[in-house]
């Protein structure tokens, strides 16, 4: 175990550095350093001087190559430096940011899941039947569905004509709950159609095993094997599925944040893309890898620890 | 003090209550919204708020309320706009100054005395002595010039002050831009500015030495970069984000900003004051001189609450939640509809008021290009062919949702030197291209055909598309009223980054582009045309005509009156014949505003317009309440309908079970 986590540890640091020199080489590509200046100045035909100054100001004139070794040196200790755009400190800022996205992600992602889990739970139950066909049936075409319409819908909808709530904003503390309504209603209804696909496909898995027959055989109620024997063991694969999302719950949703208002990491990761502030983006696609990276090795070590049948090596 | 738990969990069982209650649908902090709160809608995440830098319109309008000059914009007045004084005492002195410049050319300028105010005190801040604002002095408003010079400090305007203020280049390079080097740069901020310096007898007098007249200095004396700049803010803050800081001595002060969230000020309790204007502009509402002479502002906060969506922005409008709203490119087409008469927000008392900011909108060819350039009477004659098959009303129509007017010169309204009778004679379209098909005949291409090739004439029309369709919508539109004349037209698409560096590289051959004024005065806009200002300057057309550069330099530096007006009108006979650009539109901003909103005027060249605005509290909280009751009904209905499908699905489940029962006992061994 100890020797396969020393492994995994060490794969991570080429995979954060490849993710960091793609990046690193997309965004040099599509931008030159001529280019950042002239988007982050705020005169409207900036001298050539003005710009030399912008670009020397920020480093991007040095190589490439000593470039990306000091922004790797950065990442390593975490030291992100400062936006681009605002000189705002940029660790500041994802400190700031990071709560709203972990409360949205939070709520969101547990009431789908939730959502997701029963449905699944009563399609499975009702394998064959006309409530597990509709189930399906409503999943998928739930999922066809882009979730920038599920937004505005239910903005329109559920916050405008009936008003069951405040249609954007954010406020810390027990108030702010209710900002909260529409983001999880829209994110259940987007997002339940897929849980209730997987997670039925992991509940049948089970109910065909040997050990299910065994229990029916031994006279124990349907209610008793679904829930202390198949639900028990289908959810090895629920719960390693839900620690890996948990990385993006910290980096927050693009999409919700930015229609409701929300003052996560979504949001800041949307603003430094559409105002090309390169240190913000490597500093948030580096801190993605790396919680990506943590979230999948936090998995494998889950496996592990519920399922007795798998060893670590 | 801190929460017990038990209080800590009595607080969120309560939240959660209220959030399953859905008791409330408003998202403005109720106690604010009982008081004179703005509420408004901010676009874009702010870039930043220092007043030697910023020069962003929606900044603006959270800065210039913090950040007073010299000079205001009458707040009733444009068309043309007029300039009152703010922390200014009396109106500038202005006086001739000749001398020698330092290459021994001698030079006839002018030099410009004033004084402020007298009452003036910064906002209270930790960054002076015992966090008290401290007054305010001359030498706050020089500091503000020094910094200006400071290429460090990237002052956007630079170059309309560097050839003029008097020892402006060497100041400038006493500063150094490297960060290590802070104590030398210090020091030059300590060293008089040989062109700015405050009077030794009056400390709240100061004088600005320029080498030429420049009239326009007045303008620059009412925008936020010459704002009072208190040292010590730059000093404790100059290595953070302004965002934060805003050390000023307006009417409003910054209390909060949260990235991606709000931005809030609140009034300031050391500003000196201003009034409400006592007159408005010829035939203005008599409703909105009802506050005259009343001192500002009549508001005790505002909120821009930072909303990136305009589907979001304009739902929470037509809720009530904001006080106004402005019209963008995103959500023109729904608001303009809105605003229609009959329609809910018309009923509602919901308001919209177009001002006309000046601008311009063009296509440009480029006077360099081998076949559409140049200044033959054939070349003159294609580019004016082009310019009479493409319809100006139409373009405003569609393009910019009417929200706009045909332009037919680059002087826009409201300006000294704009004529209203003027009708360019290569911008009166006609549908059946009469006259534009001879001219194209005349000029050597009958048909579009080249007489000499034989080869249809092709022109590159340099598209930047990184604002989605609208950039193909119009390339769309420019296509097709060309390619009426026979001539093939073919989009180049770029990103706007490859466009301005095609642009500055005279690599382009006719494109779409557009100017805001800096401020409002013909030479802002006369300067696009002249010679020295081409690629990589204003003049991306590259136009060069003599007489037009030597009429441009006579005019930049006279008053407006019709000895002014008249050199205009030469300049314009040149550009208009020489046909460089094809003016397009002089659009507009429109703004929505909720009922209960006093003094409702547009007058878009101000960003402090919040100085003005009041708010009627009763009346917007009772109109909210009633635009805002939940329905009830529709969840009840679905309650039903939910339920009565939970029915059938019970009994499946019974069925389900019961099936399995009797197969197990059908499968016993009996």
């Amino acid at each position: 175990m100890i020797r396969y986590l020393a492994r995994r540890v060490l794969y991570t640091i080429p995979t954060l550095i490849g993710v960091s020199l793609l990046t690193f080489l997309l965004f040099f590509m599509i931008f030159s350093p001529e280019t950042l200046a002239r988007r982050n100045l705020s005169a409207k035909n900036p001298t050539p001087a003005q710009i030399d100054r912008w670009v020397h100001e920020h480093g991007y004139d040095r190589p490439k190559a000593v470039l990306f070794k000091q922004h790797m040196q950065s990442m390593l200790t975490f030291d992100f430096g400062e936006s681009d755009k605002t000189k705002d400190r940029i660790m500041d800022r994802i400190k700031a940011g990071a709560f709203p996205s972990l409360e949205l992600g939070a709520l969101t992602f547990g009431f789908t899941l939730l959502v997701g889990l029963a449905l699944a739970i009563v399609a499975a139950y009702l394998r064959g039947s006309y409530v597990d066909a509709a189930t399906m049936g409503i999943a998928v075409i739930l999922m066809s569905i882009p979730i920038v319409v599920y937004v505005i819908g239910v903005q329109y909808f559920f916050g405008k004509m009936l008003r069951y709530g405040p249609l954007a904003g954010y406020a810390p503390g027990p108030d702010g709950l209710r900002f909260m309504i529409l983001p999880v209603l829209v994110a259940i209804v987007s997002g339940s159609g897929y849980y209730v696909r997987l997670y039925r496909t992991f509940l049948l898995d089970e109910t065909s095993q040997d050990y299910v027959r065994t229990a029916r055989a031994k006279g124990v109620s349907e209610r008793a094997v679904l829930f202390k024997h198949v639900l028990k063991n289908a959810m090895i694969p629920v719960v390693t599925t839900t620690v890996a999302a948990i990385p993006s719950l910290v980096l927050g949703n693009l999409v919700l944040e930015s229609f409701f208002g929300i003052p996560g990491l979504g949001n800041y990761l949307v603003g430094a893309i559409g105002t090309q502030d390169f240190a913000v983006v490597r500093a948030m696609v580096y801190l993605g890898t790396l919680l990506y990276v943590a979230g999948l090795l936090v998995t494998d070590i889950l496996y592990a620890v519920l399922d007795p049948r798998v060893r670590l090596t | 003090m801190q929460a017990t738990a038990p209080a800590v969990r009595a607080e969120w069982t309560i939240g959660v209550a209220l959030m399953l209650a859905g008791c409330s649908n408003i998202p403005n902090p109720v106690d604010w919204n009982r008081e004179p709160t703005y509420f408004f809608a901010f676009g874009s995440e702010p870039q930043s708020f220092d007043p030697s830098v910023s020069y962003n319109s929606g900044d603006a309008a959270v800065m210039d309320p913090v950040y007073p000059s010299y000079f205001r914009y009458n707040f009733l007045k444009q068309n043309p706009w007029e300039l009152d004084l703010d922390v200014g005492l009396a109106a500038p002195l202005r006086e001739p100054l000749d001398g020698i410049g330092p290459r021994g050319v001698a030079f006839h300028g002018e030099t410009w005395t004033f004084e402020i105010r007298h009452d003036l005190r910064f906002q209270d801040d930790p960054c002076f002595a015992g966090g008290k604002g401290r007054p305010v002095i001359a030498d706050d408003v020089v500091y503000a010039f020094k910094r200006m010079a400071d290429p460090k400090v990237e002052f956007p305007l630079a170059s309309n002050l560097a050839d003029k203020v008097l020892g402006w280049d060497e100041y400038s390079r006493g500063f150094v831009t490297s960060r290590a080097d802070a104590a030398r740069n210090a020091a030059n901020y300590d060293r008089p500015m040989p062109g700015v310096r405050v009077d030794p007898a009056n400390r709240h007098r100061f004088t600005v030495s320029l080498n030429q007249p420049y009239p326009q200095l007045r303008y620059l004396m009412a925008m936020h970069f010459t704002t009072p700049i208190a040292r010590e803010a730059v000093e404790a803050y100059g290595n953070q984000s302004s965002l934060y800081h805003m050390v000023g001595c307006g009417l409003f002060r910054l209390a909060e900003y949260t990235p991606h969230d709000r931005i809030v000020l609140v009034h300031n309790e050391n500003s000196a004051g201003a009034t409400y204007p006592t007159s408005g502009a010829p035939g203005i509402d008599q409703a909105l001189l009802r506050d005259a002479g009343k001192p500002l502002p009549f508001l005790k906060r505002v909120e821009f609450r930072i909303i990136t969506e305009p589907i979001t922005s304009y739902n929470l409008f037509d809720q009530g939640f904001f006080d106004s709203l402005s019209v963008g490119q995103a959500n023109a087409p729904v608001l303009l509809h809105a605003s229609k008469p009959g329609t809910s927000m018309s009923r509602r008392g919901i308001e919209m008021l177009k001002g006309a900011y000046p601008t311009i909108e063009y296509l440009a060819f480029n006077m360099q290009d081998p076949t559409f350039g140049g200044y033959t009477l054939d070349k003159r004659k294609l580019r004016q062919a082009i310019s009479l098959s493409v319809d100006s009303e139409s373009y405003v129509e569609l393009m910019n949702q009417g929200l706009g007017v045909k332009a037919d010169f680059l002087i826009p309204r409201g300006l000294g030197g704009y004529d209203p009778s003027y009708k360019n004679p290569y911008r009166q379209y006609d549908p059946d291209l009469t006259r534009a098909r001879t001219l194209l005949a005349e000029a050597g291409y009958p048909g579009g055909v080249d007489t000499a090739t034989g080869e249809r004439l092709t022109l590159y029309y340099d598209n930047y598309v990184d604002n989605g369709p609208s950039d193909r919508q119009r390339e769309e539109f420019i296509r097709k009223q060309v390619q009426a004349l026979g001539i093939t037209v073919v989009s180049r698409d770029t990103t706007y980054a490859e466009f301005v560096d095609r642009t500055n590289h005279k690599k382009v051959q006719f494109f779409n582009y557009g100017w805001v004024a800096d401020y409002p005065d013909a030479e802002n806009f006369a300067f696009l045309l002249y010679g020295p200002n081409e690629s990589p300057g204003p003049n991306n057309a590259n136009y060069h005509n003599p007489e037009y550069d030597r009429l441009f330099e006579q005019m930049r530096g006279m008053d407006d009156g019709p000895a002014r007006n008249e050199i205009i009108r030469r300049m314009r006979d040149f550009a208009v014949e020489d046909c460089p650009w094809i003016y397009l539109s002089e659009n507009e901003g429109p703004t929505m505003y909720q009922p209960w909103v006093r003094n409702r005027y547009s007058n878009p060249i101000l960003s402090n317009l919040l100085d003005y605005r009041g708010i009627d509290v009763e009346r917007r909280e009772r109109l909210q309440t009633e635009w805002n009751r939940p329905i009830w009904t529709p969840l009840a209905i679905f309650a039903l309908i939910a339920f009565a499908g939970v029915v059938p699905a019970a009994q499946t489940v019974h069925r389900h079970r019961n099936r399995r029962v009797r197969k197990r006992i059908s499968e016993e061994p009996s």
